[in-house]
């Protein structure tokens, strides 16, 4: 009896000691220096396209959260998956869970989903990857993949029938004989010098990014509306992943709100 | 614990193991057959059951899974044809958009390890997302789809005898499409029966055509699914780039216009061949190998050898090498009832044509004598139907259009006009359809009956007829066609149930 008591009295203090904290980060959506107002503003890009963004959104997922020393956090696969969308407020600020307490020096994340479960079964298809539901605009049934980045809208410059621009880009590399572009694209944002103390309890702290969109068409490569209007499953797509790479940057940490229970 | 216990208490676990496995798995519902090879499906993560496979074919062969609740799997992939489309090069998604290529067969999808022309699915359970999705096939989005089945009648209840909860979802939904689809095994052909000594004897042109075949052919049509599933140019020409093939897929400028080496098993029944079902005969399909193989950057390097394009192939051993794949013809597979629309446990309400009738009842004489004229058309060309008198129901669909069509539109009113256009269109459709599959009377067949559909509706609406017309209808196939006749059996009609409206 007394064997059972130190037994659960040991369990108890490790679950304590594991209790983590909560950490939300939200997703604040710029195009250059200027804040994303789906259709009605209208953004230069450095080919000198005039444009208006009807729809913006994008994966995030395998999310790690850095340390000073090199070690990182990993949060675990299924808590890991999230579609960001700018027409959904909520879809913005995404909350993670049980994060061991400690000091972090940054977060990195891939953009878009990881071959593996874009190769995995039907089963490990839910919530913001079910095809059927979250997912459903972000998902090529022909080329079986998940959209990473989408941004569509319209440029007088476009030189499409309508003027409209889409930019769909995916492709996580093919699974068996059924090889693809790989697009996948990892963002790595450091906190700078003030590093993120996550503490257990109910206090759970903001982290802001910034996500350009503007990043997709001046990056390293200049995407030019007039002569790329619809850039998706072709090779060009690279040029795009190659840019949206660099569109996370740190904003800052906004004072800790109550985590939900 | 004494060592006792513990051995029972393993044995114990051990026993449920076993018990569990064996529940997880029917035999009886799935069997690789004697000379296959063993399946690459995983069925250990959707593991068959009856009621699984009657889900998956009851959303198989309902149009539930398009748009406008028109267009089912079934359309597009008809048993008898070997679960492709009866004569069609391309297909008909809904509002008759034109797909881009030939609709693929379905059997022996357990084997399969990549699904489409193209390959661009990996996995059977995500491949009925693409034609759902489609715009030119089902053109419905996935979550659409699962809202109307969870506001059906009859879906909640099916979800649960198959999974247990009524709870409806992608998983569920696409599991039981490939529960349905992986229990289509065709491997019942005269071929099989003699490769595992039933009892069955190849005649000596086929053995000749058997030995020509695995010189000549069998290293892309390999095995005993008739195909190696990879992606090859054969030397077809006139290709465009409107379709790459496994490019798309893959953007591998290697495999510019390459599609997948398909089985050549049930081709009897699912002609035409090729990605863009170019050829009607095997005969032709067998000429272009042997003399119009076309170079080209990406032709296969097994038909452009030793300087020769294509494979040497004399007429004679063309015939011997096609009177072998007439053995690869599997009758139980395309006769079986397990797999027939027919045999559905809940048969799928269908879509209440009756409701489209208008109240229109035309007094315009001349409106009546015209479309009295187009059913004295139809009449005939429902006799050359059923006597499968193909090149004279040809004719009279190329008749009844332009019968129809004296009609002075401008005389109509407003709603009758807008209606009159449309269901002529259905029907002009259609017809050209009776015209065009002037080789193959179940092509005929297939579009006579919506051509009746249309024309029952057309004719209901104005009530031209003075005699007696009936509309029946079979309640569990499409088949459905007008008569002077209150009672009528349509040849080869097999239809328990038919439903009669008096015109």
């Amino acid at each position: 009896m007394k064997k059972i008591l130190i037994l659960l009295f040991c369990a108890i203090s490790v679950a304590q000691a594991q209790q983590g904290g909560t950490v939300n980060i939200r997703f604040d959506h710029f195009v250059g220096s200027e804040v994303l107002n789906l259709d009605t503003h209208t953004y230069k890009n450095a080919a000198g396209n005039e444009f208006k963004v009807s729809l913006f959104q994008y994966f995030v997922s395998n999310i790690k959260l850095l340390k000073k020393d090199g070690s990182a956090y990993t949060v675990p696969q299924d808590k890991s998956y999230f579609l960001i969308k700018e027409s959904n407020e909520d879809s913005k600020t995404i909350t993670l869970t049980d994060i061991p307490k400690g000091v972090y020096t940054g977060v990195s994340f891939l953009i878009g989903v990881d071959s593996a479960r874009s190769a995995s079964d039907i089963s490990q298809r839910k919530g913001s990857l079910d095809v059927a539901g979250e997912a459903q605009d972000m998902y090529w049934a022909w080329n079986s993949g998940y959209i990473f980045v989408k941004m569509e809208g319209v440029s007088a410059q476009a030189s499409s029938s309508n003027n409209v621009f889409m930019y769909h880009i995916g492709l996580f590399g093919g699974i068996g004989v059924k090889k693809t572009l790989n697009n996948i694209k990892y963002a790595n944002v450091s906190f700078g010098k003030e590093p993120l103390k996550v503490q257990s309890g109910k206090n759970a702290p903001v982290i802001v990014l910034i996500a350009d969109a503007m990043k997709l068409l001046n990056g390293p490569n200049k995407i030019d509306m007039a002569e790329n209007p619809s850039i998706m499953g072709g090779p060009f797509s690279t040029k795009v992943a190659e840019n949206y790479q660099s569109m996370f940057s740190f904003s800052g940490f906004l004072p800790p709100i109550k985590a939900a229970k | 614990m004494p060592a006792k216990n513990k051995i029972i208490i393993l044995s114990a676990f051990v026993l449920i193991v076993c018990l569990s496995f064996k529940n997880t798995q029917d035999t009886a519902l799935f069997t690789v057959p004697g000379n296959f090879p063993k399946p690459a499906y995983q069925f250990a993560r959707n593991p068959l059951s009856a009621d699984g496979i009657e889900l998956g074919k009851t959303l198989f062969y309902d149009a539930i899974v398009s748009s406008d609740n028109t267009v089912s799997c079934g359309s597009c992939h008809q048993q008898s044809a070997g679960f492709t489309q009866h004569g069609h090069a391309l297909s008909h998604g809904v509002d008759d958009r034109l797909t881009k290529r030939n609709s693929m067969p379905l059997f022996n999808m357990a084997w399969a390890t990549s699904f489409g022309w193209d390959g661009g699915v990996h996995d059977l359970d995500f491949f009925a997302v693409s034609p759902i999705t489609n715009p030119a096939e089902m053109n419905e989005s996935l979550g659409n789809v699962l809202e109307k089945l969870r506001k059906s009648e009859q879906y909640p209840a099916m979800f649960k005898r198959a999974f247990g909860t009524e709870e409806i979802n992608s998983e569920r939904f696409l599991k039981a499409l490939s529960q349905f689809m992986l229990t289509m095994v065709s491997a019942n052909a005269k071929y099989d029966k003699y490769m595992r000594y039933e009892g069955v004897e190849l005649n000596e042109t086929e053995l000749a055509g058997m030995a020509l075949f695995k010189q000549k052919c069998a290293s892309c049509h390999s095995g005993e699914l008739f195909t190696d599933f990879s992606f090859r140019n054969n030397g077809l020409g006139g290709m465009t780039d409107d379709d790459k093939g496994r490019f798309e897929v893959n953007q591998n400028e290697g495999d510019q216009f390459k599609f997948k080496v398909p089985s050549l098993r049930n081709l009897s029944y699912t002609t035409p061949y090729m990605h863009d079902g170019r050829f009607k005969t095997l005969e032709e399909v067998l000429a272009h190998y042997a003399s119009t193989v076309e170079k080209n950057d990406f032709l296969d390097p097994l038909l452009s050898q030793n300087g020769q394009l294509g494979i040497a192939l004399t007429a004679d051993e063309q015939k011997k090498i096609i009177s072998f794949l007439k053995t690869l013809d599997d009758e139980d597979f395309i006769n079986n009832p397990k797999f027939a629309e027919t045999t559905l446990a809940l048969s799928i309400p269908k879509r209440n044509v009756e409701l489209d009738v208008m109240p229109f009842k035309t007094k315009s004489v001349k409106v009546k004598e015209v479309l009295n004229q187009g059913i004295e058309v139809y009449l005939k060309m429902k006799e050359a139907i059923k006597t499968q008198n193909t090149g004279s129901a040809a004719a009279l669909s190329e008749r009844l259009p332009k019968v129809l069509r004296k009609i002075d539109v401008s005389k109509l009113g407003k709603k009758e006009k807008v209606f009159f256009i449309s269901y002529l269109e259905k029907v002009t459709f259609n017809a050209d359809h009776i015209i065009e599959g002037e080789y193959s009377a179940e092509h005929q067949a297939d579009h006579f009956n919506e051509l009746s559909k249309y024309f029952y509706v057309l004719i209901a609406s104005f009530k031209p007829n003075s005699t007696d017309l009936y509309y029946h209808r079979c309640e569990t196939s499409d088949q459905n066609w007008l008569s002077n006749k209150a009672q009528e059996v349509l040849a080869p009609a097999n239809c328990s149930t038919i439903k009669t409206i008096k015109l």
